[in-house]
């Protein structure tokens, strides 16, 4: 008998109760899993085709020899493999995950659960065990920390070379201009009147560039960024550079569950820095309003101007740098990074990278 | 030893201290060309610093941020050892940061490598004249 289609709900077939055949059918043709049983002293009594592609025996290799011949040779001799059966025993079952070895020697990355089989008597039958290969998803997680540990690497790695050019400019390039600067102001007020003018112009380019040195300086290495965090550090540069020297007001908002590592610090700094310098070389802003908020398990930023909105030039090198080095920086750290602008109501610029936990203290860091 | 600030009229003592060499003479030749200014010591580092500082007690005391043994622990250690001395701060370092470790170490002024000699010794007579 048919049951009649009901209008709404999907028709559902009248499932007979799977006999044992088909049962025993389903647990020998799974490929993603290793499901076999094993006899109360752990000898291999059923297997199927998962199992096969994982550890590489066929079903006559193996039936009849004990489970531990999966172990690498010192979970063997630390006498694991009793140890998990006895655990599964008393706890009803056991999960692990470690190398476990193939038919061909080689090892892989398992997931392995152990369960133990009772009879209605409160008898043990055996153990249930299902394996599963890891090794991909290690890898991946593997890659993965690599990546984040490069990734720290190369964001200091550079901060280290900016700090190091600051200082050489700072101890060296400004100091030297500096004595010039001062010896022309001094032979300037020497000097008839005829020379001392020129001399006044020499006095007015070297300071300039002294001035612009520093500017520049500052761009490289700025002064609380790695002392004081992320927050202490885009709160100052809005405070000494957006409203001290560039007279543009700002507002700063910020909301984080933690505070980012240094690097995903100097990541979200530099790229805000580059961000403000746009908007004060093309936006003709008055203001513009800078928001950290933590989302996504990540730190997403704004940088939002109030200027003129229009589409940038395409021919200016520059900028066109300034915009690439952003979506470099975001896209390394695993971010995304994205710029809109409509005409008339500014250009915002926004951005988010993970906000990854510091790199455990086990793994020892270069200085 | 001297005690700080000589007869009436005489010029203020200054010690000039910078690791700068070029710096450091460029430095010494216009203060000593101010008629109401007198170079008594160059040093180019701590321990010479603080040796003439001992020694002379001077008016003033010009120092670099970024000296060697760190500008702000030098003007701690010649606040205590010439107590009258005025210290005047010559950076190239215009951050908060570090105009405020200066000026929390006892330093009167920060005057900006780069800045005009007049503007400089502006900042030493204002800082002398407040003695």
């Amino acid at each position: 008998m048919t049951p009649e289609p009901q209008p709404h709900k999907p028709a559902r077939k009248q499932a007979a109760p799977l006999s044992e055949t088909a049962f025993t059918l389903l647990v020998q043709g799974v490929l993603d899993y290793g499901i076999f049983m094993l006899d109360p002293q752990g000898y291999i009594i059923s297997w199927n085709a998962g199992a096969e592609r994982i550890k590489g025996y066929r079903a006559t290799d193996i039936l009849g020899q004990h489970f531990s011949v999966f172990y690498p040779p010192e979970d063997q001799s630390s006498g694991k493999p009793q140890w998990e059966l006895e655990t599964a025993v008393a706890e009803g079952r056991l999960e692990d995950e470690g190398w476990r070895v193939r038919q061909d020697g080689s090892r892989f990355w398992a997931n392995v659960v152990i369960t133990a089989l009772w009879d209605e008597k409160g008898v043990l039958q055996g153990f249930g065990k299902v394996t599963r290969d890891m090794s991909e998803r290690r890898a991946a997680q593997q890659a993965l920390s690599e990546r984040r540990r490069l990734f720290d690497h190369l964001v200091q790695a550079q901060e280290t070379e900016r700090r190091r050019i600051a200082w050489d400019v700072h101890d060296d390039s400004i100091q030297a201009m500096v004595a010039v600067g001062m010896r022309l102001e001094l032979m300037a007020e020497r000097v008839p009147e005829a020379h001392s003018a020129e001399l006044r112009r020499l006095d007015t380019t070297v300071r300039e560039a002294i001035a612009r040195l520093r500017s520049l300086t500052f761009r490289l290495h700025p002064p609380g960024i790695d002392r004081h965090g992320l927050v202490e550090g885009l709160s100052s540069h809005l405070d000494d550079v957006v409203r001290s020297s560039w007279g543009m007001a700002y507002s700063f908002e910020h909301r984080m569950d933690r505070e980012p590592t240094p690097e995903t610090a100097i990541t979200i700094f530099r790229i805000v820095q580059e961000a403000l310098l746009n908007v004060n070389k093309h936006a003709r802003a008055s203001r513009v309003d800078v928001r950290v908020t933590s989302a996504d398990g990540g730190l997403l930023t704004r940088v939002a101007d109030d200027g003129t909105g229009e589409p940038r030039t395409e021919d200016g090198t520059r900028e066109h740098f300034g915009v690439i080095e952003m979506r470099e920086r975001a896209e390394t750290a695993g971010g995304w990074w994205s710029m809109h602008s409509r005409p008339g109501t500014g250009t915002t610029v926004e951005f988010w990278v993970p906000n990854p936990l510091p790199v455990a203290a086990s793994v020892v860091e270069a200085p | 030893m001297t005690p700080p600030g000589g007869p009436p009229g005489s010029p203020f003592s200054v010690i000039l201290c910078d690791d700068n060499v070029l710096l450091l003479e460029t430095l010494s030749e216009v203060v000593q060309a101010q008629p109401d200014l007198e170079v008594v010591g160059t040093a180019r580092s701590g321990e010479q610093a603080l040796r003439l500082a001992e020694q002379h007690r001077p008016d003033l005391v010009v120092l670099d941020i970024r000296f060697p043994g760190g500008g702000p622990t030098l003007a701690r250690d010649i606040g205590r050892c010439s107590p009258a001395s005025r210290i005047v701060a010559f950076s190239a370092y215009d951050d908060k940061g570090s105009v405020e470790q200066m000026t929390s170490a006892g330093v009167l002024e920060y005057v900006l490598k780069g800045a005009s000699n007049r503007e400089l010794l502006t900042a030493l007579r204002r800082v002398a004249g407040a003695r």
